[in-house]
């Protein structure tokens, strides 16, 4: 009884914490930013499926990942065999990544940046460049729309004037719990390239969490990528080492 | 002597007697003769016609480089701007037109395709002067100025990237910093040229470019044109002495390529000229063979009436070496034809893109070697007398008994 009192009571601190800044952002801008910050926090550590799907079949691939900021990653496949042990590190404008059946850890070269990440839908930039969509865009909420009790965003994401990026717009949703809900990509005429789809969200780490990614590109229909997230904790204390290079080859975690 | 004159007029009747065999040998050796001569002129003009092509575009006839930029194409490998004697070298009257430019290897990216590129950071001004580029720009303009930030690409790769004029790409390269410098290009021109050149080549101001990379004014490259190529040995030279720590090539060591293409067209000529050769023995020897089989009565009866073996053989050879001399005579008259009929140009503007695939320009204007007009028929005229002379060793054995036993 009493825990159940406990618990209403936290739920209320938490809608009460969160209602001013729901009512602050209403500016777009604001709303992205805090999509992010939901979607990755200070830090994280998850645990991650990730399934290829192509016209031969699918992949199945898992990871674990650890973040933290938004400058540094680190992603570690565990499965399937063939795969295991390959790991990406970011740190910085660098990225690493690990062959354990080489034994060497290569820095990305520039050119390989935006290249397919492990095969998928997602390229390395995809992993590296969040940023990006925050603070070389402006945006605008274009829509605003109700859906399953939740107010949608939808918000459009326009490149800044010089900014290296290729993308002619965005256009994002995001639900007034912050949690992204889809991510078109548009080339500089107007037609969609790709889209990034949330298909699943659920409570994880203690917040609406968009367990479940789609990936896919309109070049190449019936080929996506899926991340699936199947577990998740946010503001954990990453020990210094585990962004190094040294952590990537030999891992100490 | 008299003797010689004699057979000479025998040999030339000899000759008209059969006119219809006699023209068909005369066709195979003059039109052997003149496909040898148009074939060579059509050649060098590919051969040059390409050359120009790729040195035109961007090679020059020299070029220099800091030490160890060509092996390793980098911002590591940069020279500071010409001063100094190579200045004074380049600004003299030895050389026509030079540019500096800054080469970089980097990567291009469209919403579409991310592609390996080299960047060129070009002095637009200058360029013109010496590149065909900026002439074949088919759509928009060319750069402006030294900082323009606008970019230029290839037709073939604006349609790998599935970009158009217009929009923008990324141009990526990494700094002097040692970091990946990325920055957004308006694509204000689409050029047209040959499709690997189109590929390859991406270009921007130069001061911009190096402005991107954190450079100061630091170039990759100098490419120069003389006014008169024949001084290119001599300026390489000259270039060497005023900097004697950069690399200094001429375009046959820039280009191996455009070297290598340069000696295939000789070599692909020789061939030629050797499957000529043998196809036009073969029909002399088949003509004339069967000329001296046709005419065993007639051998034998000059041999009954007097005239020694070895005058027989000389009668044959001389036939063959009159006729051979005619149709030598109006090979070459055909094919002077045939350059002053195309004299000016061959226009193949209809089969561009097979042109551009084998990286010559749309009109071939043929290459005059006066050279080739007397060494190929002299060759020709010398090396049919002497497969001649097997018909002519074979009339010689004739004996008047012989031919009689033919004749019934």
């Amino acid at each position: 009884m009493i825990t159940t009192t406990r618990r209403t009571f936290l739920t209320t601190i938490a809608a009460v914490a969160v209602l001013p800044s729901v009512a602050v952002a209403q500016d777009a801008s604001q709303i992205l930013r805090a999509a992010f910050d939901n979607w990755r926090a200070d830090s994280s550590h998850g645990v991650v499926d990730m399934t290829i799907h192509r016209s031969n079949g699918n992949r199945n691939l898992s990871m674990e990942s650890w973040t933290e900021g938004h400058d540094k990653a680190l992603v570690r496949f565990t499965a399937p065999e063939r795969d295991a042990g390959n790991a990406t590190l970011q740190n910085g404008r660098r990225t690493w990544v690990f062959n354990p059946r080489l034994n060497q850890v290569i820095q990305l070269p520039n050119s390989a940046m935006s290249q397919s990440w492990m095969g998928s839908d997602f390229s390395y930039n995809d992993l590296t460049k969040t940023e990006q969509i925050i603070n070389d865009y402006t945006h605008t909420i274009i829509e605003t729309s109700r859906s399953n009790g939740h107010t949608v965003y939808t918000i459009e994401a326009i490149p800044k004037r010089g900014k290296p990026i290729v993308w002619g717009k965005q256009i994002i949703q995001i639900r007034d719990d912050f949690v992204l809900l889809r991510q078109d990509f548009y080339d500089q005429v107007g037609n969609l390239v790709r889209s990034m789809v949330t298909d699943r969200v659920r409570i994880m780490g203690g917040r609406p969490y968009p367990v479940q990614l789609t990936m896919s590109s309109v070049q190449s229909p019936g080929e996506w990528t899926r991340l699936n997230t199947r577990s998740i904790e946010f503001g954990v204390q990453h020990p210094s080492y585990l962004f190094t290079r040294s952590n990537l080859q030999n891992p100490r975690n | 002597m008299n003797n010689f004159g004699i057979l000479r007029t025998i040999a030339w009747r000899n000759l008209w007697r059969n006119p219809k065999r006699t023209l068909i040998t005369l066709i195979v050796v003059t039109v052997g003769l003149w496909s040898i001569l148009a074939f060579s002129m059509l050649l060098n003009a590919w051969a040059e016609s390409s050359r120009q092509n790729a040195l035109g575009l961007l090679i020059g006839q020299g070029q220099i480089h800091a030490a160890g930029y060509m092996d390793d194409p980098n911002i590591d490998h940069l020279m500071p701007p010409p001063d100094g004697a190579l200045r004074d070298v380049l600004d003299s009257d030895g050389v026509a037109h030079w540019v500096a430019r800054l080469q970089l290897p980097g990567v291009v990216q469209s919403e579409y395709k991310t592609l390996p590129i080299t960047i060129l950071g070009v002095d637009p001004a200058g360029e013109r002067e010496i590149s065909l580029v900026p002439d074949k720009i088919v759509e928009g303009r060319y750069l402006n100025g030294l900082d323009d930030d606008a970019v230029i690409i290839g037709a073939n790769l604006a349609k790998r990237l599935k970009t158009t004029l217009g929009r923008r790409i990324i141009l990526m390269s990494t700094g002097a910093d040692g970091y990946l410098e990325e920055y957004s290009f308006d694509i204000v021109g689409i050029f047209d040229a040959d499709q690997g050149f189109e590929d390859s080549y991406v270009f921007t101001g130069r001061s911009l470019l190096q402005e991107y990379m954190g450079l100061d004014d630091e170039i990759a490259q100098i490419s120069f044109v003389l006014p008169d190529e024949s001084g290119l040995p001599a300026m390489i030279d000259t270039l060497k002495a005023a900097a004697p720590d950069l690399d200094i090539r001429d375009w046959k060591q820039v280009s191996v390529m455009a070297a290598a293409m340069n000696s295939a067209m000789k070599s692909i000529i020789y061939i030629w000229l050797g499957i000529m050769i043998i196809m036009m023995s073969i029909g002399i020897i088949n003509t004339q063979l069967m000329a001296v089989f046709e005419r065993t009565q007639e051998f034998g009866l000059i041999r009954a009436i007097g005239l020694k073996p070895r005058m027989v053989l000389w009668l044959v050879t001389l036939e063959s070496a009159l006729l051979m001399a005619v149709g030598m005579v109006l090979g070459v008259i055909l094919a002077v034809l045939t350059y002053f009929g195309f004299q000016g140009g061959l226009d193949l503007s209809g089969f561009s893109r097979a042109m551009e695939a084998i990286g010559s320009g749309q009109v071939l204007y043929p290459q005059f070697a006066p050279a080739d007009f007397v060494i190929y028929p002299v060759l020709i005229w010398v090396i049919g007398v002497l497969v001649a002379l097997w018909p002519a060793y074979r009339a010689q054995k004739i004996s008047p008994v012989e031919a009689m036993r033919h004749a019934t």
